[in-house]
């Protein structure tokens, strides 16, 4: 397991984080940390809040109460587009790719305010590279498989050279071979220094890739700790079952 | 980004023949080319506006209005060698300013999609409104009466005391075409455009790669409003007049015709189809003017419905794809994937 | 009661009635589609032609608005089936589209009958209060709105028809699951949406000039009330069209009626910006709101 950086600041920190909707309290009280380079996942029963955290963390949600702090700065009030320029990259559920543009197209929309032009077909060659996608540059997004598209979005959400990567399920849709070779796009990834969070359902996936997992439930933290840990943990299996409330 | 395309080609004829026109027709001929190019500067407002912004708004009539109606007022205030070229500035500026506030009410209002169109409309329809019932002499800015659907009288571009017509008159509404067309094409192209082809098919996630969506959704608004202004600084001073009827819903929608017709992708197939199309529209206007709008209304229904590009627009695609066959960069595709290029760069 | 207070109620109700007669059909269709009809004025105009030919031939008044309301709506299925269909995800093409379809109605009729067509004469004669002097039909307008608004919601409420309407507003894909055809569900709403346009271009026929632009002097009218009113026609409708007729009543008999329309219009563009989902919005956010006695998650 990799160690934490020993570097002065960690590189996210939700402190005592609510968001509710109406009535619905989607997050409650969270207290999050996460080092830099960590590879993190956020696992939980579905309407556990994860979602939503993400969503507060790149500021698609101002939370109802509680902070934000992203490398040493309170992001709380920034617009979503000031937080992508400082580094936070984000790879969503919902398809995030543009379907009518061609690939290098849509490489080329995320990699513009962080790539030079001269270096731009360089850049854009060495992410498609990165995420398989080599050779495809022309194809229209639209017509890659469900696979493809994802890296696809995995590959822009880097080109724009984050600090901290959020993925929201990253393998869904797809079968064991992609699930293979997205767990090791995912640690070359953060060989390479990216902090990453991932949000899982697919615990094959998780027990591959992860060090240090945290829980949700209910809009809480209800667990954190090694893989092994929360694997024996009783009370994480009954939520999932949904025996405990 | 490849030069040689049906679209850049189709440019060059459009310049080439424009420029040799003048020697082969009348002055009169000439006057009225200039206003089918006044006009035109509308359908690329729009052409920018909804085309590359994916932004429909209806209110680009108003700023037509605001451009001639300020650039009226102006000129029939200020007098003096120079003082119709300042009233164009003043014109296009007041369109800018007045687009900009609009634009940040709405965007950053977080009003979109139909709404815009909504909004825009009824904006328009209050402008024209309040004209119509501006014919009384109460109603006058300094020497400048407003005078309803009287309609208001005002200058015509001068040099010195000379007001422009013929030849001048033509090559310099045709310098300003060109040069706005050409702006655009750049602004298209450019990482700020690219940014808008993104916004346009999904905001959320183009804000998440850093671009300032409102911001850059306002800026293309303000400057859509700018071009529309002008379009209307140079009808007015081309006429000679300006009323509400230029604000209204008719004249509203001409330009969304157009467009829709030629291209809205594309500014170079909306500019010369805007062109033809207004030749036409006249030509049918001495027979049976109402068949124009039927005509031009089934047209662009048949567009929107089949051919959203446009057909002039979907007409430069073939013609690439025939004759104009570009090397495809990486054409080591996956195995079975079709050879379609999909690179929005070559269409300005 | 004094003269004034009969004049203002009365201005109020004769607002209100052309408000909310001229909204309720462009409300059914956005209400169930999220479709703006662009072509709504000029279903208000064939309505009021098919009317006014028709009682031009003896046909009586009441028949040939219905005529009208029926013949309108069989038209509006046909527009939809041709062209509203195309463009379900493509809402701003819609609206495009809708108003390409608008523009040849109009500028059809311009060619077919010329540019104004003799009239009818509104029926029921006229009463006095004080000085001024009333239009009974006028009034006749503001019951047969209240009449009308009670019948949709007995359809909405109470039939087979509605039932699977509300299923198909709330939640078109479970609607499906669940057997509705959808795809009838939308022809069958936009033909109700546009027979409702031809009846409110039939009735106000008797008050006005018959020309192909006919649409035109209550679209401004109809939108408003649709914006401000929301999604939710029969009961965002008409709160908007009473409170529209209120302001529209209030300037228009202070300032005119151009002051009037720029007061409705500028209305538009505020809630548009302020109240979005209109007074529909409002409801729905006030009957979702925080219920302390709802568990926590």
């Amino acid at each position: 397991m990799a160690e934490p950086i020993a570097n002065a600041s960690p590189m996210l920190v939700l402190q005592d984080v609510s968001k509710s909707f109406g009535g619905l309290r989607a997050v409650s009280g969270l207290t999050l940390q996460v080092e830099r380079g960590e590879l993190r996942c956020l696992i939980g029963p579905n309407g556990a809040g994860k979602s939503t955290v993400f969503k507060l963390i790149m500021g698609f949600e101002r939370p109802t109460s509680g902070s934000i702090t992203f490398d040493g700065a309170g992001i709380d009030k920034w617009p979503t587009w000031r937080r992508a320029r400082q580094g936070l990259s984000i790879k969503m559920q919902i398809p995030g790719i543009y379907p009518e543009l061609s690939v290098r197209d849509n490489m080329r929309v995320a990699a513009q305010y962080h790539v030079r032009a001269g270096e731009m077909d360089a850049a854009i060659e060495r992410l498609l590279t990165r995420v398989g996608l080599a050779g495809m540059s022309s194809e229209l997004a639209k017509n890659l498989s469900h696979g493809e598209q994802q890296w696809l979005e995995i590959g822009m959400a880097l080109s724009v050279n984050p600090k901290l990567l959020l993925l929201d399920e990253p393998t869904a849709g797809m079968g064991p071979g992609e699930t293979e070779a997205t767990a090791r796009i995912v640690e070359n990834l953060n060989a390479d220094g990216v902090t990453i969070i991932v949000i899982e359902h697919d615990m094959a996936f998780v027990r591959r890739i992860a060090r240090k997992v945290t829980v949700m439930n209910l809009g809480r933290l209800y667990a954190e700790g090694t893989i092994a840990e929360i694997e024996g943990n009783q009370g994480v299996t009954d939520i999932y079952l949904g025996k405990t409330s | 980004m490849a030069l040689l395309t049906a679209e850049n080609t189709a440019f060059m004829i459009f310049v080439i023949f424009m420029l040799i026109y003048p020697s082969t027709t009348d002055e009169f001929d000439l006057l009225n080319t200039a206003y089918f190019m006044a006009i035109t500067l509308m359908a690329l407002s729009l052409a920018m506006i909804w085309g590359k912004a994916g932004i429909l708004s209806f209110g680009q009539t108003a700023f037509f209005g605001i451009g001639g109606y300020l650039y009226g007022i102006f000129t029939l205030n200020v007098l003096g060698s120079g003082a119709t070229w300042l009233g164009m500035l003043v014109g296009v500026l007041v369109g800018g300013v007045v687009a900009a506030v609009l634009g940040y009410f709405m965007f950053y209002g977080g009003v979109n999609d139909v709404f815009v169109g909504l909004t825009t409309l009824a904006l328009t329809l209050v402008l024209q409104t309040f004209m119509a019932q501006t014919a009384g002499p109460e109603w006058s800015v300094g020497e400048a009466r407003l005078n309803g659907y009287n309609g208001m009288y005002v200058p015509q571009i001068s040099i010195g005391d000379l007001p422009l017509y013929g030849k001048p008159l033509y090559f310099l509404y045709f310098g300003l075409l060109i040069g706005v067309y050409l702006v655009l094409r750049w602004l298209a192209g450019s990482r700020w455009g690219y940014g808008l082809l993104a916004l346009q098919e999904n905001r959320p996630r183009t804000e998440t790669f850093g671009y300032n969506v409102r911001l850059m959704q306002v800026q293309v608004f303000c400057l859509a409003g700018s071009v529309a202004a002008l379009s209307g600084v140079l009808y007015a001073s081309w006429g000679s007049y300006i009323d509400p009827s230029s604000m209204g819903l008719t004249a509203a929608i001409t330009p969304v015709i157009y467009v829709a017709i030629g291209g809205r992708r594309s500014l170079t197939a909306a500019m010369i189809s805007s062109m033809i199309l207004l030749k036409l529209s006249q030509s049918l206007a001495s027979s049976a003017p109402e068949y124009a709008l039927v005509i031009f209304g089934l047209l662009a229904l048949l567009a929107v419905l089949f051919v959203p590009e446009g057909f002039v627009a979907a007409l430069f695609n073939l013609l690439d794809r025939w004759l104009f066959r570009r090397p495809d960069e990486n054409a080591r595709g996956s195995p079975g994937a079709p050879a379609r290029s999909g690179e929005v760069s070559q269409h300005g | 009661m004094s003269d004034g207070v009969f004049n203002a109620l009365y201005q109020f109700q004769v607002s209100f009635a052309f408000l909310l007669l001229s909204a309720i059909g462009l409300a059914v269709i956005f209400g169930m589609m999220g479709v703006i009809n662009l072509a709504h004025g000029e279903f208000m105009m064939l309505g009021a032609y098919i009317t006014t030919i028709a009682a031009t031939n003896g046909v009586p008044l009441g028949v040939a608005v219905l005529i009208a309301a029926l013949g309108v709506a069989i038209f509006g299925a046909i527009v939809e089936i041709l062209v509203v269909r195309r463009l379900y995800g493509r809402l701003l093409d819609s609206v495009a589209a809708t108003w390409a379809v608008g523009l040849i109605l109009s500028q059809g009729m311009l060619i077919l009958t010329g540019p104004s067509m003799q009239g009818v004469s509104s029926p029921f004669g006229s009463f006095s209060v004080g000085p001024t002097s009333y239009s009974w039909y006028r009034v006749a307008l503001g019951i047969v709105a209240v009449v009308l608004l009670a019948l949709l919601y007995l359809l909405f409420m109470n039939t087979r028809f509605g039932l699977r309407a509300r299923a198909t507003i709330q939640n078109p894909s479970i609607a499906r699951a669940l057997g509705v055809n959808t795809a009838a569900m939308y022809t069958l709403t936009f033909a109700l949406g546009s027979g409702l346009a031809g009846l409110a271009g039939g009735l106000f026929a008797p008050t006005t000039t018959i020309v192909p632009f006919f649409g035109t002097n209550y679209i401004v009218e109809a939108f408003v009330t649709v914006i401000v009113g929301g999604a939710n026609a029969l009961v965002g409708t008409p709160v908007a069209a009473a409170l529209l007729g209120t302001i529209n009543a209030f300037l228009g008999t202070n300032f005119g009626l151009y002051i009037g329309r720029v007061g409705l219009l500028l209305t538009t563009i505020i809630i548009i910006r302020v109240l979005p989902d209109g007074i529909s919005g409002l409801l729905d956010r006030w009957r979702m709101r925080p219920d302390t006695t709802r568990s926590g998650r």
